[in-house]
């Protein structure tokens, strides 16, 4: 299960041998663009929790502004494209910060929700985001089910009036549609970064091309050791953390 | 009697151009400025009106597609060199400038497409 470039074996989980599967990864840029899983461009992330304080909502406010996601309050009903949870549920118990981190959809190389989805409405587009096409949704939630992580949302009734603050810029979705990050796939094609990343006062959230070895997000994960979620399902993540 | 073949000629042909374009390929590959989908050409529509009156159903659903798809790199070249970026926006950016323009000729035929559901339509905007 461990890729080539990958991994280098360090931590917690190494040291104490109980898993087969390194928790801490060193990603050397010079072997992962060597034998990048795509060509091209990958889109990814790394969020350095340290810099994350608790109680901030910065990033999760810009991302339901800038996307008109709704506030459902019945939190069965809940959407959500990124929010914040306790850094052991999210990482495992390798992970030490019991603190509030954001997690989003991790735009898996390998994503368990495009393989269930029985319409293609969800894809990996050749820059590594994994894309709804919403047109063609026809709301079965096989993708929910699929993803490990619990990235995607339904929507249970019309979101648009449980808008809080719409924006014209982007548009809504409809009732019996599911929706997830899109890494700003918007955002991007004008220029700029994800919202979340470009508002968050601390700098915590990077992003950039994580195959091309001279940017932000290579030099992080060259110089740090990084956390992803469930590397045992072999899902791929491009959403990194520094615990 | 005479009139309606010459208007058959008419949408005949505006269909083997469009043809024409899509099958040289009309979306390019070379990628990306995003500063290309702001500086469009709006002076004439995509493909001829009369095209695009009787056509602009296909024509959307394939922009929606490659929009979908393909992000950034959808693109759509027309014959004469134009640039047009396959975004919904695009139509936007010409014809918001009449807040009826999709809506007088659906009202009178009746037709209720569904883009509305979730993309901002003109009407919805102060
Ligand atoms: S995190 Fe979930 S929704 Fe996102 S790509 Fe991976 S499997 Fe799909
Ligand atoms: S809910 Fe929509 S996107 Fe998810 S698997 Fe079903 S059709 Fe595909």
């Amino acid at each position: 299960m461990r890729k080539a470039g990958l991994g280098l074996i360090a931590g917690l989980g190494a040291a104490s041998g109980i898993l087969s599967n390194p928790l801490f990864e060193r990603v050397s840029a010079s072997a992962w663009a060597s034998s990048p899983k795509q060509p091209g461009r990958r889109w990814g992330m790394v969020i350095d929790t340290r810099r994350c304080p608790e109680g901030c909502t910065t990033c999760l406010d810009a991302c339901r502004r800038s996307h008109n996601v709704p506030t459902f309050s019945d939190p069965r009903r809940q959407v959500e494209w990124i929010h914040k949870e306790d850094g052991r549920a999210l990482l495992g118990t390798a992970c030490a910060t019991k603190q509030a981190i954001p997690a989003l959809c991790n735009h898996c190389a390998e994503p368990s929700c495009v393989r269930a989805c029985p319409t293609d409405s969800i894809f990996r587009r050749k820059d590594g985001i994994v894309a709804i096409d919403y047109h063609r949704c026809i709301g079965c939630r096989s993708c929910m089910l699929a993803c490990p992580y619990g990235e995607v949302s339904f929507n249970w009734s019309d979101p648009r009036p449980a808008i809080k603050e719409p924006t014209p810029e982007y548009p809504t979705r409809e009732q019996g549609v599911v929706e997830k990050c899109s890494f700003c796939s918007d955002r991007l094609k004008k220029g700029l970064e994800p919202s979340c990343s470009s508002q968050c006062p601390e700098g915590a959230m990077t992003f950039g091309d994580l195959n091309d070895p001279k940017s932000a997000v290579s030099r992080l994960l060259g110089s740090n050791e990084t956390m992803r979620r469930k590397p045992e399902l072999g899902t791929e993540p491009s959403v990194f953390y520094i615990i | 009697m005479m009139h309606k073949n010459t208007l058959i000629g008419l949408v005949i042909v505006a269909m083997l151009a469009a043809a024409a374009y899509l099958a040289t390929g009309a979306e390019t590959r070379d990628a990306s400025p995003a500063a290309d989908s702001g500086t469009a050409d709006s002076t004439v529509c995509i493909y001829p009106k009369e095209y695009m009156q009787t056509h602009h159903m296909q024509v959307l659903a394939d922009w929606k597609e490659h929009a979908a798809h393909e992000g950034p790199d959808a693109f759509m070249k027309t014959p004469d060199g134009r640039r047009f970026q396959k975004d919904l926006a695009t139509c936007l950016g010409c014809h918001d400038n009449n807040r009826f323009f999709c809506f007088s000729c659906h009202n009178y035929a009746n037709v209720k497409p569904n883009c509305w559901n979730c993309h901002i339509s003109p009407q919805d905007l102060p």
